[in-house]
């Protein structure tokens, strides 16, 4: 720590420079692990928010909403096996509304529709307004960024495709899906915007699109066995069949791994090429009694140090980034993966720097002394 | 006994397919409080017998004893803890480290050696103060003479109170006046400290600091008697 410390010091221009190499790419990585995160709620904050572990969809529709269709039926039916303690049916579909109430401001939105049962454990609370009511069925709550967009509890809407117009309730916080705000309405009115087209529903009676599951350890080979043309999964399979859920993540992941690998040999070839300058300095401390320890510490410690602050100024950083990002970017902050990255990028700098402590172990004392040829 | 002994040493080289005899059968006791030179032409020995008596390197046969201990007997490992605890370095160039200040060169010697304590610091500045370094405690390496790098260098060499000095041609990158300095430098605290000090030079001019003189040519070592003992005696304890 000690030689470390000073020759930080010393050396300000070359390890600001570094330095600010870090900066830029912990910036980069905790950026892109915000978008990341984003992107993500967006495509399936709802998914992600209920209270559920298993969903059951209709076989082969691979884990996707879109093309899954059940009868409502089952729901009952599902509730009844063992380890299942709930179990409730949605419905989702896309839409376009347009705010009836506010006559100046016609400006078409793309919405999720999602169908629930009133009450159930998919209803999500209300932070504003009231619930749902199964019996008044051209209610709606709506999520808050819809608030933005200059609607207000009491507001009608009105589907495209529909003549209903339907009054805005209550507003709920954070649920999104397929990259859309959410409006949740009754079952019953889902099916009647969803299945308008006769013949559409494929004759199933009360038809939905999956039927999510309370529970632990839900044995789905037994229920996928039971009944007929399901496929029960877990709720993170779930999410990931959401459409586009993958690819997104993936893309990001694929940005972040290069990242990474991209920090850890710019590091480590930034300490190696200062060792290497170094060698001759290192090898006199050899021949004077300092052990491959000592110095193999001096490094580790510098780039810790260094990678430290830098990281730290990367999340600062960050976090005023996100501060003067527009709220329509699907960006959002986790702590927790913040702190995982921060951590990452930490131990892949210190673990690039052991190039450099093999190096020094390498450096011959009698060589640098200068008395061997 | 403490000091450093030699019996007998010869090493051994393999350059391509000759034989190299670098040392051949050299003996040499050093005392504590006594400071010689060895002096001789380049490529008769001089590197390879400073390597062997420093712990850098084994010698093919003999035996170097050090402070009691047969170098040859050591494990690495315990042969980089006898060069930190048992032996002082003394360069052609100061080899200080650019980022460190005059007292710090200082202390990181003993924190290689583990936690530094208040009483090293304590030494450190004796050390530096008996050198003339007194006000300069704070200078970094580019903020000194050549002669005051190499003053540093040799209290660097006496930090961890070893039980020998090696001081391999210190003079060699100062003028005469500066050399004079530091070699009656190293003479005084080798005397003081009750040190046992070996300087190889090819400088003559130096060796009147020494309590004696050997010759080395091709690998062999010669006690040196046109430098009389007692000639050295005076001139050194006028110096």
């Amino acid at each position: 720590m000690f030689l470390a410390i000073k020759e930080l010091k010393h050396g300000k221009l070359r390890f600001l420079m570094i330095g600010v190499i870090t900066v830029l790419i912990a910036w980069l990585v905790f950026i892109l692990s915000g978008l990341g995160n984003g992107l993500s709620t967006l495509s399936a904050a709802t998914f992600k928010n209920m209270n559920a572990s298993y969903v059951t969809f209709e076989d082969d529709s691979r884990s996707s909403m879109s093309r899954s269709l059940l009868s409502e039926s089952l729901a009952k039916k599902l509730e009844n096996q063992t380890n299942v303690s709930a179990a409730s049916a949605m419905g989702a579909t896309m839409g376009t509304v347009l705010n009836h109430s506010d006559s100046d401001d016609k400006e078409k939105i793309d919405i999720a529709i999602l169908g629930i049962s009133p009450g159930s454990f998919l209803e999500p609370n209300v932070i504003d307004g009231k619930p749902l009511q199964a019996s008044k069925p051209l209610e709606v709550i709506a999520n808050d960024t819809l608030k933005k967009k200059g609607f207000k509890i009491g507001d009608t809407l009105k589907i495209e495709g529909s003549l209903e117009k339907m009054e805005i309730v209550g507003f709920v916080k954070n649920e999104t899906y397929n990259h859309l705000p959410a409006i949740f309405t009754t079952l019953d009115k889902w099916r009647s915007i969803q299945f308008a087209a006769p013949g559409s529903d494929k004759g199933i009676e009360k038809p939905v699109n999956a039927i999510m599951l309370q529970g632990e350890n839900i044995d789905s080979e037994k229920l996928n066995k039971l009944f007929n043309h399901t496929e029960t999964v877990t709720k993170s399979t779930a999410v990931q069949g959401m459409p586009g859920y993958k690819e997104e993540n993936g893309t990001i992941m694929m940005m972040l791994a290069f990242l990474l690998a991209i920090s850890a040999f710019v590091l480590g070839v930034f300490f190696y090429v200062i060792t290497l300058q170094k060698s001759n300095q290192f090898g006199i401390l050899k021949a004077f009694g300092a052990s491959n320890r000592f110095l193999g510490r001096a490094i580790v410690s510098q780039v810790f140090l260094l990678s430290f602050i830098s990281i730290i100024a990367g999340i600062l950083l960050t976090y005023g980034t996100a501060l003067i990002l527009p709220d329509e970017m699907p960006f959002s902050l986790d702590l927790k993966l913040v702190v995982l990255y921060a951590l990452l990028l930490l131990v892949i700098s210190v673990l690039s720097s052991l190039v450099s402590v093999r190096k020094i172990t390498k450096i011959d004392p009698l060589q640098a002394i200068g008395r061997m040829e | 006994m403490s000091g450093i002994q030699l019996k007998n040493v010869s090493k051994q080289y393999q350059q391509g397919e000759n034989q190299v005899l670098a040392l051949d059968d050299i003996s040499l006791t050093v005392e504590q409080g006594e400071f010689i030179a060895v002096i001789g032409p380049s490529g008769s020995g001089k590197s390879t017998f400073l390597a062997i008596a420093g712990a850098l390197l084994h010698a093919s046969k003999g035996a170097v004893i050090l402070n009691g201990k047969n170098l040859s007997e050591l494990k690495p490992k315990d042969l980089v803890r006898l060069r930190l605890e048992e032996i002082g370095f003394i360069l052609q160039t100061s080899n200080l480290i650019p980022y460190l200040n005059v007292l710090e060169q200082l202390l990181v010697v003993k924190k290689m050696a583990g936690k530094l304590v208040k009483e090293d610091k304590e030494f450190a500045k004796e050390l530096l103060q008996s050198l003339g370094l007194a006000t300069k405690l704070e200078k970094l390496p580019e903020q000194l003479s050549g002669g005051e790098r190499q003053r540093t260098a040799i209290a660097r060499a006496f930090i961890n109170n070893p039980s020998i000095i090696l001081a391999d041609e210190p003079t060699a990158s100062l003028d005469s006046m500066r050399a004079h300095e530091v070699v009656q430098l190293i003479a005084k605290e080798t005397k003081i400290r009750n040190k046992a000090a070996i300087m190889v030079t090819h400088d003559e001019r130096m060796l009147e600091y020494c309590d004696k003189v050997y010759r080395m040519e091709d690998g062999r070592l010669k006690h040196d008697d046109s430098f009389s003992h007692e000639k050295l005696k005076t001139i050194s304890t006028k110096g």
